[in-house]
């Protein structure tokens, strides 16, 4: 590994782990898109100051940039006051404005510059290395390094310092106010904070990637996890992991680091999303299918219950009178016997002292319907889950 | 250039002609299935599918290693549908809610996009070139064939839309309703949703991935403000977003290097900032106006109630009083006073003002809904 390989990942990391903080809290709250509207409408801000500036290393770049983030939050809530449109639709509108408004100003004024919208909307992570900060003739490092780590620490001290606060304002915005944290105070806070570090690393990975580190390892923690401090960890550390990761899947299919990086946040996402314990798709989707096996059970046992007269409760009748596929009452049919609930006589089915009891047990839970007494009711009804 | 000689040329240029008619047929097309997304309020579905189609663009070239548009159109298409599908799981299924799986489809597909398509530009003897239009899109490039292309899709989209109108209607404002009344909504949420998606992959090379979405958002948003109507709204947003597609690309190819994306996108939401001011129902300026209006009745009422306890107490109502006895209430102008002698409520000599019979009258009937509210 080559130095210029280890800044490379360096920065990645860093860049991962400076959206990642954000990311939670957007997720949290419900803004994620804002993270996509800022990071294109940060564009305008760029080129205006470059205009001013003549130069694309000033630090009027990161303010006007930063402030355009802001603009269009502010704008996005304006719009929506109004009550013409909805929410999404307000973000849909503001932020390709802006994004035109900056891309015609380039086509326009700076065509022979270098200000590539390409490159604005992709970024190079691979380039970053080359552009060096240096203190007299010493060389620090990375340029951006110094700039992303600088944001970085400067959100981590923020967010030390003011977790309380967003983590009341995040989950409980009436006691928020009630506690007296003004929400606006945080609100925009919080969106400074998305709107520097979306400047500060969409130079490295692209306008469009920053909306994937930010909001792709929250989204992975949260359907892993209830608590904001594991969340907040979590994120962190699959954001770094998957920026070190993609950088080697870059380096291997000699491909775009950015889009390498974003790969394995989606396929660490997929997995997530698949396989987390109680709130993966396919524990939910299992889920599902265990409760509505249990409703149908219900329903079979209270069925049988209610007739006395032989041809109901003839097994080859369940298909007309409870209007089953001849699969679901097999199975149904196969999980009452197993439970005992049930025994089969010459083809009548007949309810087994167990069955009679846990029907009648049922019969108590749907029509006094306490809450309390759900939970311990459930425990005894459903032994037969798994 | 100006306009006379712009459409001048717009007569005598053929590809001009037909990159005309493909951005005003796509922009109808996407106007008149955007109301649609609109009105769902999934208003950025188009920014996540528009983003999400790019993996399968560049999956289908590095496959069939063709840039036959139809290919590349069907591997768009496909990734589009994936990218919808897996947004609707997400949210059905998760606790995620529809802004993070919207985000996330949307950088995750493109993510993945970009990456392949920087691996296809290090393949050797890959004519890559043509594929980055995708990102912002080039009229220019606009064949023929596209065109026809666009108009038979539009044109089946239409009539799939006139022949289920009804129960499109029902879906967008009650689902629940709809699916108790025996339609298969499903069946119906898959349809209108491949129609947008497919509207969507075709304008990509138009107008570009990032600006897309505006293209089915715009019109619509801008023709919601005009109308309550469902088939007003449909109608109008497909002729601003025809409208939009002309003027774009008549201002983009008069000046040199303009993209013709940013262009459209910027006249659409020109027509969405007009229709937010200046429609007469919901627009600012008139609400405004409105309020303004309400403001100042409330103030002449509250003067006119003043003097009427003011004349009550005397014999002849229309005895005049000095205008400086009204000082201790504060919401008395001059202005105030000459309207109210404008509509012939009051008379002004010098500093006297005096009721008039129908001031009095108007007066008290405002009096006696006031003291029959506060029973």
């Amino acid at each position: 590994m080559t130095s210029f390989q280890i800044e490379i990942q360096i920065i990645a990391a860093i860049v991962a782990a400076a959206c990642a903080i954000p990311g939670v809290f957007l997720v949290l709250r419900k803004m994620s898109l804002i993270s996509d509207a800022i990071s294109h409408s940060i564009l305008l801000g760029i080129v205006i100051s470059f205009f001013i500036s003549h130069d694309l290393d000033s630090p009027l770049n990161i303010i006007l940039a930063t402030l355009s983030g802001i603009v269009t939050v502010v704008l996005v809530e304006f719009i929506q006051k109004t009550g013409l449109v909805k929410e999404d639709t307000a973000i849909g509108l503001v932020f390709p404005a802006m994004f035109s408004v900056g891309v015609i100003l380039i086509a326009l004024k700076a065509n022979d510059v270098h200000l590539d919208v390409d490159a604005v909307l992709v970024g190079e992570l691979g380039y970053a290395p080359s552009n060096r900060f240096f203190f007299g003739t010493v060389d620090l490092g990375p340029k951006a390094m110094w700039v992303m780590g600088t944001i970085l620490m400067f959100s981590i001290g923020l967010l030390i310092v003011f977790f309380k606060e967003l983590k009341i304002s995040t989950f409980d915005e009436g006691l928020a106010t009630a506690l007296g944290f003004s929400p606006v105070v945080i609100h925009y806070g919080l969106m400074s904070i998305a709107s520097v570090t979306t400047v500060g690393a969409f130079d490295a990975v692209g306008a469009i990637l920053v909306v994937a580190m930010m909001i792709a390892p929250a989204a992975a923690m949260y359907l892993l996890t209830d608590n904001l401090k594991k969340m907040l960890f979590g994120a962190v550390s699959i954001g770094v992991v998957s920026a070190i990761l993609g950088y080697w899947l870059a380096h291997i299919i000699d491909a775009s680091i950015s889009g390498a990086i974003t790969t394995v946040l989606g396929v660490i996402f997929l997995g997530v999303y698949l396989f987390a314990p109680t709130r993966g798709v396919l524990s939910v989707l299992y889920r599902k299918k265990q409760q509505r096996k249990e409703v149908m059970l219900l329903t079979f046992l209270l069925h049988i219950q209610n007739h006395e007269e032989e041809e109901e409760r003839h097994v080859n009748h369940l298909n007309e009178h409870i209007n089953w596929h001849e699969v679901r009452a097999n199975s149904v049919l196969e999980l009452a016997s197993k439970n005992n609930l049930i025994v089969i006589n010459k083809g009548i089915i007949l309810l087994t002292q167990k069955g009679k009891s846990f029907t009648d047990q049922a019969i108590q839970y749907i029509t006094d319907n306490e809450r309390s007494e759900i939970e311990t009711m459930k425990d005894e009804l459903f032994l037969f889950r798994g | 250039m100006d306009i006379t000689s712009y459409i001048q040329l717009l007569f005598e240029d053929y590809t001009l002609q037909v990159i005309t008619i493909g951005t005003a047929i796509l922009g109808a097309s996407c106007g008149m299935l955007g109301s649609f997304t609109v009105l769902r309020k999934q208003s950025l579905l188009g920014d996540a599918i528009s983003h999400a189609a790019l993996p399968g663009i560049a999956l289908a070239f590095l496959i069939l290693g063709t840039k036959n548009s139809l290919a590349i159109l069907l591997g768009a298409l496909l990734s589009g549908l994936i990218g919808t599908f897996w947004i609707r799981g997400m949210i059905k299924n998760t606790r995620l809610k529809s802004d993070t799986a919207l985000g996330l489809v949307l950088s995750l597909f493109f993510g993945v996009g970009m990456l392949l398509l920087t691996y296809i530009q290090k393949q050797p003897n890959s004519n890559q070139s043509g594929l980055d239009k995708y990102l912002f899109g080039q009229a220019a490039t606009l064949l023929l064939s596209d065109v026809w292309l666009l108009g038979i899709i539009t044109t089946i989209s239409l009539l799939v839309i006139l022949f289920f109108w009804k129960e499109l209607k029902l879906l967008l404002f009650d689902a629940e309703y709809t699916r108790t009344l025996g339609f298969n909504t499903r069946f119906l949420d898959i349809l209108i949703t491949s129609f947008i998606v497919l509207a969507i992959v075709l304008g990509l090379q138009t107008v570009g991935v990032v600006l897309m979405s505006t293209m089915l958002l715009a019109p619509a948003a801008a023709a919601r403000q005009w109308t309550n109507k469902l088939s007003v709204m449909v109608f109008l947003a497909a002729l601003f977003g025809a409208f939009s597609g002309v003027l774009g690309t008549a201002i983009s190819t008069s000046t040199r290097g303009l993209s013709t994306g940013p262009v459209i996108v910027l006249v659409a939401s020109l027509f969405v900032l007009i229709s937010f001011v200046f429609s007469p129902e919901r627009g600012i300026l008139f609400k405004q106006l409105r309020k303004a209006k309400n403001r100042k009745d409330l103030k002449l009422f509250k003067t006119l109630s003043l003097m009427y306890e003011i004349a009550q107490t005397h014999e002849n109502t229309s005895h005049p009083h000095q205008i400086a006895i009204l000082n201790n209430f504060q919401g008395y102008s001059i202005r105030t006073l000459k309207e109210l002698e404008e509509q012939e409520l009051i008379k002004l000599e010098g500093k006297l003002w005096s009721m008039t019979k129908e001031g009095y009258q108007k007066a008290a009937q405002l009096f006696n809904q006031n003291v029959e509210r506060n029973d």
